[in-house]
């Protein structure tokens, strides 16, 4: 008798969820002080991490995992390994089976990544954090090969990384020369520079400097790229400046500023292209801008140093990693975009930023 | 779409310094030419460009670097000609083996022999293929060959045998045609005896004997200019070994005839070989485990209040934000007091000042990626507090720091460079100099540093050691301004540590591998500092090697999963020490179930020793405190 309430009582609370048949959300996120990629899934309730991926080749000290990205078929994933002797590498890792495929040598400190979408050259950027102020470079990897084709040199700390969706074009920015950079993808040469500090904003030649700052103006500092679904805008948060800038592909002219708050890092946008979410590292929260009416919506994140932004592809969900400070784990905190509000949250391992989507499987 | 590229061969051969032109040509799947599309050629070979795009018929490659690759061609392909889901994309379409030739052998220097040719001798003949550019061939060999081989008998390698008295003329030569003659004159052995006295004829397993040899002519002059054969045969055991200096040392116990010879004329002398002591019990007195995050390094010291502490820094697992303060004034006791709290994940070293005035901290991973390091107040010494910090251009993490009176040395991971700073006023630390290697080169890495008696000894990773002068006054450096003396690195690479005592530098590789740590100590003889040189190794087979401390003659080793390993390191040191049984003691240093982040495994990190006994800190299971039976070898 017992037994048989219980078990009603356990269809009862199921039953809500499976009418809806909610699909599930798989993302990586590379936790760079633990050497841990986590493997989690958000069933629209819940986000739990299903796996804890060890990677880096030193057992002994951190490698650093920073960077994810999910090849478009889904089929492998790639992280960064930023702490090198001296060199940083990318990890090529097969998903389901999350095993070790094969890794490419690349720059100092590399970051985050994009690939083609037939997936067969990769971009990551060289960041080269905390080494001089030297003009640093995007690396381009045959995937197929898991060799690095050249080293694309473009400015001082360059970081953010993303091909537009017909593979034709690379942007990236650097963060100490304030500048936003378009490459060529066929060609693998710089094809256009945009200055972006404020009042200084220009295109400037592909051979311009690609060291030193504009003067005068306020330092943007940018730490992202992120392309419109049409390819027709570009987002740069302005870290250093505490805006979002949205600028013309073509023209490379700036058509709207976001004003943010403290510290803008990473940037992700729905499919439709109607909403912007943009994580601000400075001030534990994530801004969500309607990019029709340009009306932010604020929501508290779960940990300090919010960093990484994915939003699933169905348009619904952000997932967000929160790096936290010190021995206190770092989350990952699930934001319903429509309500504005954080809807689930787990927490992770030491310092989780690089995050990206693999799969939405399921639902109606 | 193109689905192939074609070389105009099969295969390409460069030389260095040279320009090819090698045809390409693009096809679709039906074998016909592709115009418009762009292809990439991928050099995996020292051929430059490495990378190239091609829209023509052609692309020039020159040659680099001597070696052997391949070259890829990637194609690009082009919106308009289709691609995977309908965009630009890139393939792999055609592949050929390249080869770099070096830059032709343009003369041959010879090298002059170390001995007199005398009949009945042999050494070692060497030369340097040079190329036409004046520098060393990279690939090229010598062969030599002799006019007169019953006079010098000569093998292509190079092997010298005297064989008569006489002229000849060796010829060093290249496949290539270039060649050089080298005359020799081999005169009558004069030697008609030889004596050879051991320093003792009877030695432990790893000491080493060292033989007077004494060649006499006829007329009982001494003959110095000639090289003497020497050999060793095992008795009644295996394992001896005689080198070219007349050292002898043995790994195993027996009875070993070393034998001098030349001409008709030889000596041997007989070796006994007995045991060494066996190693000796360590006894645990107290642990202080951690469980809840992996320890790093520690500093063993005497406060200022005469009490003595131990501080611990804390590893990645578990979040590394800490350094512990324990009180060991009594060993068998120990008892943690007190934590200093920083923004980190990794507080990776720990070291306290001569006088035990204040501390350093080491941070990585803080949440504000400012790094650098953390100035502690140690005027209770039980409960230091953070008096300053300095980060400008440190943010990139610093690993390790040696402290040389008011002088700190940093390994900058962002930089790769020993940045210098100035602890005169310890409440405000100043950045002093810095030194690297490669200047402006960023393909290097640094991972530790130790400094005694002016010398500074970096451990560069794939470079190996580098010495330099911090004050030495031999190579006119200061503290602030290091002065590069000399370096010496090895195949293994990943030179991690150094620590020096009497004329040996101990090297310490961190290998990492899929069965976990590995690496050993390389001992290297610096009694002539600019010319360093290996003269013996410890190679523990099944772990690790890591941070490593010298007092009286004993070498201590925290060597990952194989404990604490306690080694003696008198006397001259040759071969391998492990095989020689040199071994004192050792202590695993596995926490019990429950008492560390993972139990029955040891990891240690650090040693040191402190007033007769040994501290040991093991990532997985905190601090140790132990006492070896016979701290101190029979010299």
């Amino acid at each position: 008798m017992t037994k048989r309430l219980l078990l009603a009582a356990g269809l009862a609370l199921t039953s809500p969820v499976a009418a809806q048949s909610h699909p599930s959300y798989w993302a990586y996120v590379a936790n760079e002080s633990s050497d841990i990629v986590s493997l989690v899934r958000f069933d629209g309730t819940e986000v739990v991490e299903e796996k804890a991926i060890t990677v880096g080749p030193h057992p002994a000290d951190i490698d650093g995992a920073h960077g994810i990205a999910v090849s478009p078929t889904g089929t492998h994933w790639y992280v960064s390994i930023a702490h090198g002797q001296p060199y940083g590498q990318v990890w090529q890792m097969e998903t389901g089976t999350d095993r070790f495929v094969d890794s490419a040598y690349v720059g100092l400190f590399p970051a985050t990544m994009s690939m083609t979408p037939d997936g067969s050259s990769l971009f990551v950027v060289n960041f080269n954090l905390h080494g001089d102020h030297l003009p640093s470079s995007v690396s381009a990897v045959f995937t197929p090969m898991m060799s690095e084709i050249t080293q694309i040199e473009t400015c001082v700390m360059p970081h953010g990384s993303r091909v537009s969706r017909d593979g034709t074009r690379h942007y990236s920015t650097c963060m100490m020369s304030d500048q936003l950079v378009e490459s060529s993808v066929q060609g693998m040469d710089v094809q256009r520079r945009m200055m972006l500090t404020g009042g200084k904003e220009h295109v400037m030649a592909a051979d311009h400097d690609m060291g030193g700052m504009a003067m005068g103006g306020e330092i943007c500092k940018p730490t992202w790229v992120l392309l419109s679904p049409d390819d027709t805008r570009i987002y740069v948060p302005c870290n250093g400046r505490g805006d979002v800038l949205e600028i013309d592909a073509e023209s490379m002219e700036v058509l709207r500023r976001f004003p943010t708050g403290a510290g803008p890092y990473n940037l992700d946008i729905t499919p439709d292209g109607q909403k912007l979410v943009v994580t601000l590292k400075g001030a534990q929260s994530v801004a969500i801008f309607d990019l029709e009416t340009g009306e932010e919506t604020r929501i508290a994140t779960s940990q300090p140093v919010t960093h990484g932004v994915a939003i699933t592809p169905d348009g619904r969900f952000a997932f967000v990693s929160n790096e936290s400070v010190g021995a206190t784990r770092g989350t990952v905190d699930i934001i319903d975009i429509a309500a504005g509000a954080v809807v689930a949250s787990t927490p992770l391992h030491f310092q989780p930023g690089g995050l990206a989507m693999w799969k939405m499987e399921g639902g109606e | 779409m193109v689905t192939e590229v074609r070389f105009g061969s099969d295969e390409l051969t460069v030389a260095r310094g040279e320009t090819v032109t090698l045809a390409t040509g693009m096809y679709d799947v039906n074998g016909n030419a592709v115009q418009g599309a762009v292809a990439i050629i991928m050099a995996q070979a020292g051929v430059s460009p490495r990378f190239a795009p091609i829209e023509g018929a052609s692309v020039d490659l020159t040659g680099q670097q001597p070696g052997a690759g391949m070259l890829t061609a990637i194609v690009m392909v082009p919106l308009d000609q289709g691609s995977v889901r309908g965009t630009a994309g890139a393939r792999q379409v055609g592949q050929i083996p390249v080869t770099v030739l070096d830059y032709p052998a343009a003369s041959i220097d010879i090298a002059e022999p170390d001995y007199m040719l005398y009949t009945g001798t042999s050494l070692q003949m060497a030369g340097t293929i040079m190329t036409t550019q004046g520098d060393a061939h990279a690939t090229a060999q010598i062969i030599w060959t002799s006019s007169d081989p019953s006079v010098a008998m000569v093998t292509g390698s190079g092997i010298l045998t005297s064989m008569s008295a006489g002229n000849a003329t060796l010829t060093a030569a290249t496949e290539g045609g270039v060649s050089v003659d080298y005359p020799v004159m081999v005169a009558t052995n004069p030697v008609t005896s030889i004596s050879m006295s051991p320093s003792s004829t009877s030695t432990r397993r790893g000491d080493v004997v060292e033989f007077d040899i004494v060649a006499t002519d006829a007329n009982g002059n001494a003959v110095t200019d000639i090289a003497l054969d020497l050999a060793v045969s095992g008795l009644e055991g295996t394992g001896g070994f005689v080198y070219s200096d007349g050292t002898f040392v043995a790994e195993e116990t027996g009875a070993y005839r070393v034998i001098a010879s030349t001409g008709s004329a030889s000596a041997a002398a007989v070796v006994e070989v007995t045991p060494r002591p066996e190693p000796q019990t360590v006894e645990l007195l107290d642990h202080g485990a951690r469980s809840e995050v992996s320890t790093s390094d520690l500093w063993v010291f005497e406060g200022a209040d005469g009490e003595d502490y131990a501080y611990t820094g804390t590893h990645a697992q578990g979040g590394g934000q800490r350094m512990f303060v324990w009180n060991v004034t009594d060993p068998t006791n120990i008892a943690l007091l007190d934590s200093v709290v920083v923004d980190a994940r990794v507080v990776n070293d720990v070291k306290v000042s001569d006088d035990a005035s204040w501390a350093i901290i080491t941070r990585e991973g803080a949440s504000t990626r400012r790094n650098g390091i953390v100035v502690l107040d140690l005027a209770d010494p039980a409960h230091p507090t953070i008096m300053a910090e300095l980060t400008d251009s440190l943010t990139g993490g610093i690993h390790n720091v040696w402290i040389m009176g008011e002088t700190v040395y940093a390994v900058n991971n962002g930089t790769s460079a020993m940045h210098i700073i100035d602890m005169s006023d310890p409440a405000n630390p100043k950045h002093a100099g810095r030194f690297e290697i490669k200047e402006g080169d960023t393909n290097k890495s640094l991972h530790d540093v130790w400094a005694e008696d002016g010398y500074a000894y970096l451990s560069y990773w794939n470079d190996g050691l580098v010495i330099v002068d911090v004050g030495a006054g031999t190579h006119g450096g200061s503290a602030h301004n290091p002065v590069f003396v000399s370096a010496i690195k090895y195949p293994e690479g990943n030179t991690h540590v150094a620590w020096r005592t009497r004329d040996y530098v101990f090297l310490g590789d961190e290998i990492g591998t899929s069965d976990g740590m590995r690496g050993f100590i390389h001992v290297v003889d610096v009694s002539d500092i600019d010319n360093p040189r290996q003269v013996a190794k410890y190679d523990l087979p099944e772990a690790g090697a890591h941070n490593v401390w010298i007092e009286d003659d004993v070498l201590y080793i925290a060597y990952y999963q194989g404990g604490l390993r306690i080694v003696d390191v008198s006397g001259t040191l040759r071969g391998d020490l492990y095989r020689q049984g040199r071994e004192l003691g050792f202590y695993r240093t596995e926490a019990a179930e429950g008492e560390g982040l993972a139990a029955n495994s040891a990891n240690a990190w650090g040693p040191q020793p402190f007033t007769g006994n040994l501290f040991v800190s093991d990532m997985t299971s905190g601090l140790w405190v132990v006492k070896h039976a016979r701290p101190r070898p029979i010299t």
